[in-house]
């Protein structure tokens, strides 16, 4: 898997998606103009914004993707960290 | 019943035609995506029952609703997404409605010049987004033991009466939150120039605050890049190595893409 191809994989956060979707810029005008072009995200509820920083688009899709074996050792080696515990896959 | 439609984008109608859209299901559970082609510009809308979408109820929606937002807004992202798959796309913003067809066409019609400009600039090029997050306590320490002025200050005091010092002290603080944040925007701002300089164009956007992001880290800079296709991996690769080089200091990287470009296609 390229560098590329694990990025475009990752989960994408609430917050990356309406920073992107209620981007400033106008490409044309519409015939209704929704008052969130001025609303600061920071007035929202924001206990949702933060609790949905996960997974969305691709669980959504049924496409996301198996763990790889890279990801894994990662994943396993935070866990080992986190427990405190000795290394036993360490040779 | 009168209808408005909701725009998500805007294509090539050479590229529309060759390409046919699968079946997407529209901001309402009971609509579906369609194709309204004007000469050169296909729009790709759904339509929405005005009974029930007005200005004000929709504003009411996201400004109270957060549950209601979050699902629209990723149906908006997803869809946009699955288009931006297929075609070069001028992704429109989160609810933009027009009142009619004809409405809509007029509009397309009267930007049709600036349209055609615009597909013409994003072909073959991507929109990426970068943040960057730092983790002020851990760079304060590193700022405070080697500024240069701070050492300055601090060689001031020492010469001063131990009853002068202490108020001193106190103002030492101030200066190195000071000069914290006159560190950290130069350190971001260098890697801006870096990474324009692979890019066709790179633009600053706004910082969130904590409460937003969720995360215990400030962010520090948030900015937005077009690049060419081939450069993405070379763009990829040199924020790995900051993150790598940098992450001691407290400094985080999140780097996403590719997205609809909606920086980029946007114009008044």
């Amino acid at each position: 898997m390229t560098v590329r191809e694990s990025i475009e994989n990752k989960d994408i956060a609430l917050i990356d998606i309406l920073d992107v979707i209620l981007d400033k810029g106008v490409a044309i005008k519409a015939d209704l103009i929704i008052s969130i072009a001025n609303v600061d995200l920071v007035y929202l509820d924001l206990r949702v914004l933060i609790s949905s920083v996960e997974t969305l688009v691709q669980h959504k899709q049924g496409t996301r993707h198996t763990l790889q074996s890279n990801q894994f050792d990662k994943e396993r080696e935070a866990l080992i960290n986190a427990t405190g515990q000795p290394d036993k896959w360490q040779n | 019943m009168s209808n408005l439609l909701y725009l998500y984008g805007l294509v090539p109608s050479h590229e529309a035609t060759t390409t046919p859209l699968p079946s997407i299901k529209g901001f309402d559970h009971d609509s579906v995506i369609y194709s309204i082609s004007l000469n050169d510009v296909t729009a790709y809308v759904c339509e929405l029952d005005s009974d029930y979408y007005s200005e004000e109820t929709i504003s009411d929606k996201i400004n109270n609703d957060m549950e209601w937002l979050q699902e629209k807004a990723f149906h908006h992202h997803e869809t946009v997404q699955q288009l931006a798959k297929q075609y070069t796309i001028v992704p429109l913003k989160f609810c933009t409605l027009y009142k009619s067809e004809d409405s809509l066409k007029h509009t397309i019609e009267s930007n049709k010049e600036k349209l055609k400009e615009t597909f013409k600039m994003l072909e073959g090029n991507e929109e990426w987004n970068l943040k960057i997050y730092c983790n002020d306590e851990q760079l304060k320490k590193k700022v405070s033991e080697s500024n240069a002025s701070i050492e300055a200050k601090r060689q001031e005091i020492s010469q001063l009466p131990p009853g002068r010092q202490f108020f001193e002290k106190k103002k030492i603080d101030e200066l190195i939150n000071q000069e914290l944040e006159n560190e950290k925007n130069l350190f971001c701002e260098e890697i801006h120039e870096k990474l324009k300089k692979i890019s066709l164009f790179g633009s600053i956007k706004k910082n969130w605050s904590k409460d937003v992001t969720g995360r215990k880290e400030k962010m520090a800079w948030n900015s937005v890049f077009l690049l060419p296709t081939p450069n993405v991996e070379e763009f990829i690769e040199e924020i790995k190595l900051d993150e790598e080089t940098y992450g001691i200091d407290g400094w985080d990287f999140e780097v996403s893409g590719p997205w609809p470009a909606y920086h980029f296609s946007s114009f008044t």
